[in-house]
C-alpha cells in the first residue's frame, strides 16, 4: 500500500524491538536476580565502552589503547562529583586521606545549592545530579581525549597504538602520585558512590541506546564516511579531501568522551572508583569484543560484548577447584584436540604429510593422558585439587588469537545489522526452468527497447523505450541481477501487488538510482508507479557473489546512497 | 627536489645536538648544586648511581635486543616480549628451587629442552632428518633428564637451562600465534602480540604463583659491597659486576652471531627486505623463527640478572609489563630494527631513570620524584616517538606510499 514505506514499517519495527527489550529488561530487574540484573547492566556499560572504542579501532583504523584511561577519568570525575555528603565526611575524616577541603567540596550538589537550584537538592533529585555529573566527566575525559589525541594522531599504526598505550598508563600512573592525590585520593580512590545509577538496566541501557544512536548515525553521515576513507587508505583519503587530523582528533575526542560516559557508569556500578578498576585489561576486554564481533561494525561489537560479559559473568566455573583428575583430563582432551586439530589443517591447507609426526606425538600424548585420567581416577598422582584463577581471561585471550588467526573481520566484519537484511526475500533456489527463463530474459539482445522479451507494457512506445533503457542498464550491470532468485518474469504480472517486493521497490527513487537519472521522460514514467521498476529486494537483496549474506548485503548498503542508509539506519538497533 | 627540501626541514632543528649535550648539562648542574651549593649528597652517592644504572641499563638492554631484533625482521611490536622475559625469570626460579625433579617432570621438561636442541641444530644443519640432528637431540634429552633428575642447580646453570626453555617459548609462540598472520596487516599481528602477552601473564598466574616470590638462589654474587673513593663511601652490590659483564659476553655473542655466520646474514638480509631474501634462497620462516629464539634466550638471561638484582620477583601478571614497556621504550630510543641501538638506549634509558629520583630525592615536603619513575619511561618513550621516531642511530621509517 502507498503508505506503507520501508522507513515507516523499519520505525516501526524498531520501535517494537525497542519496546520488547525494555519489557524484558523491566522483567529481568524486577524479577530476574541480581545475577542476571549485574551481567545486563555490565553489558550495556562495557558496550558504550566498546562501542566507543570501535569509533576509533574499527571505523577509523587508528588502533588505540589507551581508552582504560579515559574511563578513569570520567569515572573519576563522576565519582567526585556525585559522592554523597555522608561519604565525604568519612574521608575528610580519615586521617589517611589525602583529600583537601577544596576537592572535597566540589559536588554537583554544592554547585546547585550555590545557585539557589535547592529543589535540585533534595534525595529524590539524584538523578539530575547524577547526569550532569556523567556529563561532566565525559566531557573532561574529552578534553583529555584531545590533549592526548592533538599530538599522538600524527603517528600511524603500531607507533600511534604504543603512544596511546603510554598516555593510557601515564594518566593511571599520574593519578596515584601524591601531586593528584587531593584530588583522586591515592590508591583508596572513593567509596560510597551510589549504585542506583550503575545497576539500573534503565539507565545503562538508555545510554548503550543513545551511545549506539549517535555512533551509527556518525557512521553513515559524511564526517562517518570520511573516517571510513582513513581506516582504508589515508594517503587516497587524504588526496581526495578528507582532512585527515581534524577528523582523526574528532573521532578521538568522541571515542573519548563516550569511554568517560562508560567510566562514570563503571564507577557507579562498582559503587567505588579506584585506579586498580582501571587497568590495561579493560581495554583488552574491548579490543576482543570488538574483534570477536566484527571490526567497524556496531551491532557486531554489541555481540563481541555480550560474549566477553558472559564469559566474565558465567564463566567462573572454569575458575572453581577441582580435583587434579579434572584438570589432567582437560589438559589432555586440549593436547588431543590440538593434535588432531593440526592433521586436519595440514590436510585442509594440503600439507603432506597429514600425520606430521608432531601432530602424532600431540595426540598420542593428549589420548594417553586423556585414558589415565578417565580410566584411573584414584592414582595417586592425581591426589590432591587445583584451581586456575585466570582460567576467563586466558579463554578471551585464546579467543582472540583465534579469531585473529582465523577471520580477522570478525563475525559481522564492517556489516551492520538492518530490518532489510533480516527482511530480505528469501526464496528458494530456483528451478531449473526459472533459471532458463531467468537467462532468456536477461539476454541483452532480447532485452533492447522494441525487443522481443520488453514485456515492460509501460504503454506509449516512446516513454517505455527511455525506461527501457534504465532497466536495461540495470539488469545487466548490477551483479545481483545475475543470480537474482526472484523469476524476472514476477515483475511484469500484474503491476503493483502481484509480489510484496514489487510494491517497495514501485517508487522512481529506486529506479532512477540504477537508470538513466538524466532522462526526463524516465521521471515523467517513473512518477507514475513504473511497474517495471527494479523490486527493492533485488537491490539490497542477498548478494550471490558472497557467500554470507550479512556481510555481502551489507558491503552493498554501504555503497548505495543515503536514501538507502536512512532507511537502513531506522533498523539498526 | 620536494625530497630535498622535506630533509633540510626536517634538519633545522638539530634535536640530536640539543639533547645530546643539553640533558648531560643539565645533570651536571644539578649534581655540581646538591654536591656543592645545597650539600645533601656526596659524589661517592652519583657514583653509586651511575654504577646502578649500568646495571639497571644492561637488563633493558638484554629485553630490549629482542625487541628491536624481532621488530627489524618482522615489523611487529611484540607486546609478548615482557612476558617472554617474565616465563624466563620464573624458569629459572623453579629450576634453582625445585631441582632435582621428580621422574616424569623431569622427562617431560628434558623433551621440550631436547626438542630446543634440536631446532637449533636443525639450523645448523638444515635438515630434520639429518642423523647428526636426531642423535644431538636424543643425547641432550637423555643427558639433560639425568642431570634434571638428579641434581640440583646453580643459577648460572639454572640460566642457561631457562634461556634454552623460554628460546623454545618464543619459536613455538611465533609458529602457533604470529605465523599464520604473515603478510596480514600490522594492526592484526599487533593484536594478536597483546593477546599472547595476555595469554601468558594469566597462565603464569595459573602455573607459577600468584605471589610475590623471593629470588635468592643462594650466589655470592649478590653480596653487599662497599668501597671508599676520596668523595665518599659507594655502596653497591657484587652485581655491579656481574650483570654488565653476562650482558656484554652475551651481546658480543649475539653480534657475532649476526654479523659472521650464514644465519645471522641471512637474518640481516631478511631485516632489509624479506621479500628479496626469500627469492635469494633465504628461508624466512627459519630466519624469523631464529629471531624469536635468540630474543627470548636473551629476555630470560635478562631475567635471571633481573630477580639477582631485585630479590623477588613479582606475581607474574605484573612482572612483565614494566620492563616489557620500558625495554621496548629503549629500543624506541635508540633506534628500533637496530642492534647497537639497543644498547644504546637500554643504558642510556637506565641512566636517565636513575638519574631522575637521584637528582630530584625526597627533602622536607618535596616528595623526590621516585613515584613518577614509571611515567618518566613512558613519557620519554613518547616523546621519543613523537619528535625522532628513528631513535639515536634508526634509519628513517616514514611510511612509503
Amino acid at each position: 500500500m502507498p503508505g506503507e514505506r520501508p522507513i515507516a514499517r523499519n520505525t516501526l519495527l524498531t520501535l517494537g524491538v525497542v519496546a520488547i527489550v525494555g519489557l524484558l529488561l523491566a522483567w529481568a530487574q524486577g524479577v530476574g536476580g541480581a545475577k542476571l540484573n549485574d551481567t545486563l547492566a555490565l553489558f550495556a556499560i562495557w558496550g558504550i565502552a566498546a562501542l566507543s572504542l570501535n569509533l576509533v579501532n574499527g571505523t577509523t583504523g587508528i588502533l588505540s589503547l589507551g581508552h582504560h584511561g579515559f574511563m578513569l577519568i570520567g569515572g573519576y570525575v563522576t565519582a567526585l562529583l556525585i559522592l554523597p555528603d555522608s561519604a565525604r565526611q568519612q574521608i575528610s575524616s580519615s586521617a589517611r586521606s589525602a583529600m583537601t577541603p577544596f576537592t572535597l567540596g566540589l559536588s554537583v550538589e554544592g554547585a546547585f545549592a550555590a545557585l539557589g537550584l535547592q529543589a535540585l537538592t533534595t534525595p529524590g533529585t539524584l538523578w539530575v545530579r547524577f547526569l550532569v555529573a556523567l556529563l561532566v566527566g565525559g566531557l573532561v575525559a574529552m578534553v583529555f581525549g584531545l590533549i592526548v589525541g592533538i599530538p599522538s594522531l600524527r603517528l600511524k599504526g603500531d607507533y600511534l597504538a604504543i603512544v596511546t598505550f603510554g598516555f593510557g598508563e601515564i594518566i593511571r600512573l599520574t593519578a596515584s602520585t601524591s601531586l593528584f592525590a587531593p584530588f583522586t585520593n591515592g590508591a583508596l580512590g572513593y567509596a560510597g558512590v551510589p549504585s542506583e545509577f550503575g545497576k539500573s538496566l534503565g539507565w545503562t541501557f538508555a545510554l548503550l541506546g543513545i551511545t549506539l544512536f549517535v555512533l551509527t548515525k556518525l557512521k553513515f553521515s559524511s564526517h562517518g564516511r570520511a573516517l571510513q576513507a582513513i581506516r582504508e587508505d589515508e594517503i587516497a583519503a587524504e588526496a581526495m579531501g578528507v582532512a585527515l587530523a581534524r577528523h582523526k582528533v574528532m573521532a578521538f575526542a568522541i571515542s573519548a568522551f563516550f569511554a568517560g560516559i562508560a567510566g562514570g557508569l563503571w564507577v557507579s556500578y562498582l559503587s567505588a572508583a579506584r585506579l586498580d578498576f582501571f587497568l590495561f585489561f579493560l581495554t583488552f576486554f574491548f579490543l576482543v569484543a570488538i574483534s570477536v564481533g566484527g571490526t567497524g561494525s556496531y551491532t557486531g561489537v554489541l555481540m563481541g560484548t555480550a560474549v566477553v560479559v558472559f564469559v566474565q559473568q558465567y564463566g567462573d566455573p572454569l575458575e572453581q577447584t577441582y580435583p587434579l583428575e579434572t584438570w589432567f583430563a582437560l589438559v589432555g582432551a586440549l593436547v588431543l584436540a590440538a593434535g588432531l586439530g593440526g592433521a586436519w589443517f595440514r590436510r585442509r591447507t594440503r600439507l603432506r604429510p597429514v600425520w606430521h609426526p608432531l601432530t602424532v606425538i600431540l595426540a598420542a600424548i593428549g589420548a594417553v593422558v586423556l585414558a589415565v585420567a578417565l580410566l584411573a581416577p584414584n592414582w595417586a598422582p592425581f591426589d590432591g585439587t587445583f584451581q586456575a584463577f585466570g582460567m576467563r581471561r586466558i579463554l578471551l585471550a585464546v579467543l582472540l588469537i583465534t579469531i585473529m588467526a582465523l577471520r580477522p573481520e570478525g563475525i559481522m566484519s564492517r556489516a551492520e545489522f538492518s530490518w532489510a537484511w533480516l527482511l530480505r526475500e528469501r526464496t528458494a533456489e530456483p528451478s531449473d526452468e526459472e533459471r532458463a527463463q531467468d537467462a532468456w530474459l536477461s539476454n541483452p539482445d532480447l532485452n533492447r527497447p522494441g525487443g522481443a522479451a520488453d514485456a515492460g507494457g509501460a504503454g506509449d512506445a516512446g516513454d517505455a523505450a527511455s525506461t527501457a533503457v534504465g532497466r536495461y542498464d540495470y539488469a545487466s550491470d548490477h551483479p545481483s541481477a545475475q543470480g537474482d532468485p526472484l523469476p524476472r518474469a514476477l515483475l511484469d504480472e500484474d503491476g503493483p501487488g502481484a509480489h510484496p517486493l514489487l510494491e517497495r521497490g514501485s517508487k522512481p527513487r529506486d529506479v532512477q538510482r540504477y537508470g538513466s537519472a538524466g532522462d526526463p521522460a524516465f521521471h515523467e514514467d517513473g512518477s507514475e508507479g513504473a511497474p517495471e521498476g527494479v523490486p527493492e529486494g533485488a537491490a539490497s537483496g542477498p548478494d550471490p557473489e558472497d557467500a554470507d549474506g550479512a556481510a555481502g548485503d551489507a558491503r552493498g548498503d554501504e555503497r548505495q546512497d543515503e536514501h538507502q542508509d536512512e532507511r537502513d539506519d531506522e533498523g539498526r538497533a | 627536489m620536494s625530497l630535498v627540501t622535506t630533509r633540510a626541514a626536517a634538519r633545522r632543528i638539530p634535536w640530536g645536538w640539543i639533547l645530546g649535550l643539553g640533558i648531560p648539562a643539565l645533570i651536571f648542574v644539578r649534581i655540581y648544586y646538591l654536591v656543592a651549593v645545597a650539600g645533601e649528597r656526596d659524589l661517592a652517592f652519583f657514583l653509586g648511581a651511575a654504577l646502578q644504572a649500568m646495571q639497571l641499563g644492561s637488563l633493558y638492554a638484554l629485553i630490549a635486543l629482542g625487541y628491536t631484533m624481532v621488530y627489524g625482521i618482522i615489523r611487529l611490536i611484540n607486546f609478548a616480549h615482557g612476558e617472554v622475559f617474565m616465563v624466563g625469570a620464573f624458569t629459572s626460579y623453579f629450576l634453582f628451587t625445585l631441582a632435582p625433579f621428580a621422574l616424569p617432570w623431569a622427562l617431560l621438561w628434558s623433551a621440550l629442552l631436547a626438542w630446543g636442541v634440536t631446532f637449533v641444530l636443525n639450523l645448523w644443519r638444515g635438515s630434520m632428518r639429518d642423523p647428526l640432528v636426531l642423535a644431538g637431540g636424543g643425547v641432550a634429552f637423555v643427558a639433560f633428564a639425568a642431570v634434571l633428575s638428579t641434581s640440583g642447580l646453580n643459577w648460572l646453570a639454572a640460566m642457561l637451562l631457562a634461556m634454552l626453555t623460554t628460546g623454545v617459548l618464543g619459536v613455538v609462540i611465533d609458529r602457533v600465534a604470529y605465523r599464520p598472520l604473515r603478510g596480514a596487516p600490522r594492526i592484526s599481528l599487533l593484536i594478536t602480540a597483546i593477546a599472547v602477552s595476555f595469554l601468558l601473564q594469566n597462565t603464569g598466574l595459573i602455573l607459577f604463583t600468584r605471589n610475590q616470590t623471593p629470588y635468592r638462589p643462594g650466589t655470592s654474587w649478590t653480596e653487599f659491597l662497599q668501597f671508599d673513593v676520596a668523595a665518599g663511601t659507594v655502596y653497591t652490590s657484587r652485581l655491579v659486576f656481574l650483570i654488565p659483564i653476562v650482558t656484554a659476553i652475551l651481546v658480543a655473542a649475539l653480534t657475532l652471531f649476526v654479523t659472521r655466520t650464514r644465519l645471522g646474514k641471512a637474518m640481516r638480509a631478511s631485516a632489509q627486505d624479506a621479500e628479496t631474501a626469500q627469492m635469494m634462497g633465504v628461508n624466512v620462516n627459519r630466519v624469523i623463527a631464529t629471531t624469536f629464539l635468540l630474543g627470548s634466550m636473551l629476555a630470560a638471561a635478562g631475567g635471571v640478572l633481573w630477580g639477582l638484582n631485585f630479590g623477588s620477583l613479582n606475581q607474574p601478571a605484573v612482572l612483565g609489563i614494566l620492563p616489557g614497556i620500558k625495554a621496548f621504550a629503549a629500543a624506541v630510543i635508540g633506534g628500533i630494527g637496530s642492534l647497537p641501538g639497543a644498547v644504546i638506549g637500554g643504558v642510556l634509558l637506565g641512566f636517565l631513570e636513575n638519574f631522575v629520583t637521584a637528582l630530584f630525592p625526597r627533602t622536607g615536603d618535596f616528595p623526590g620524584l621516585t613515584e613518577y619513575k614509571d611515567t618518566f619511561a613512558f613519557a620519554l618513550l613518547i616523546v621519543v616517538l613523537l619528535i625522532r621516531p628513528s631513535g639515536i642511530v634508526g634509519e628513517d621509517l616514514s611510511e612509503k606510499v
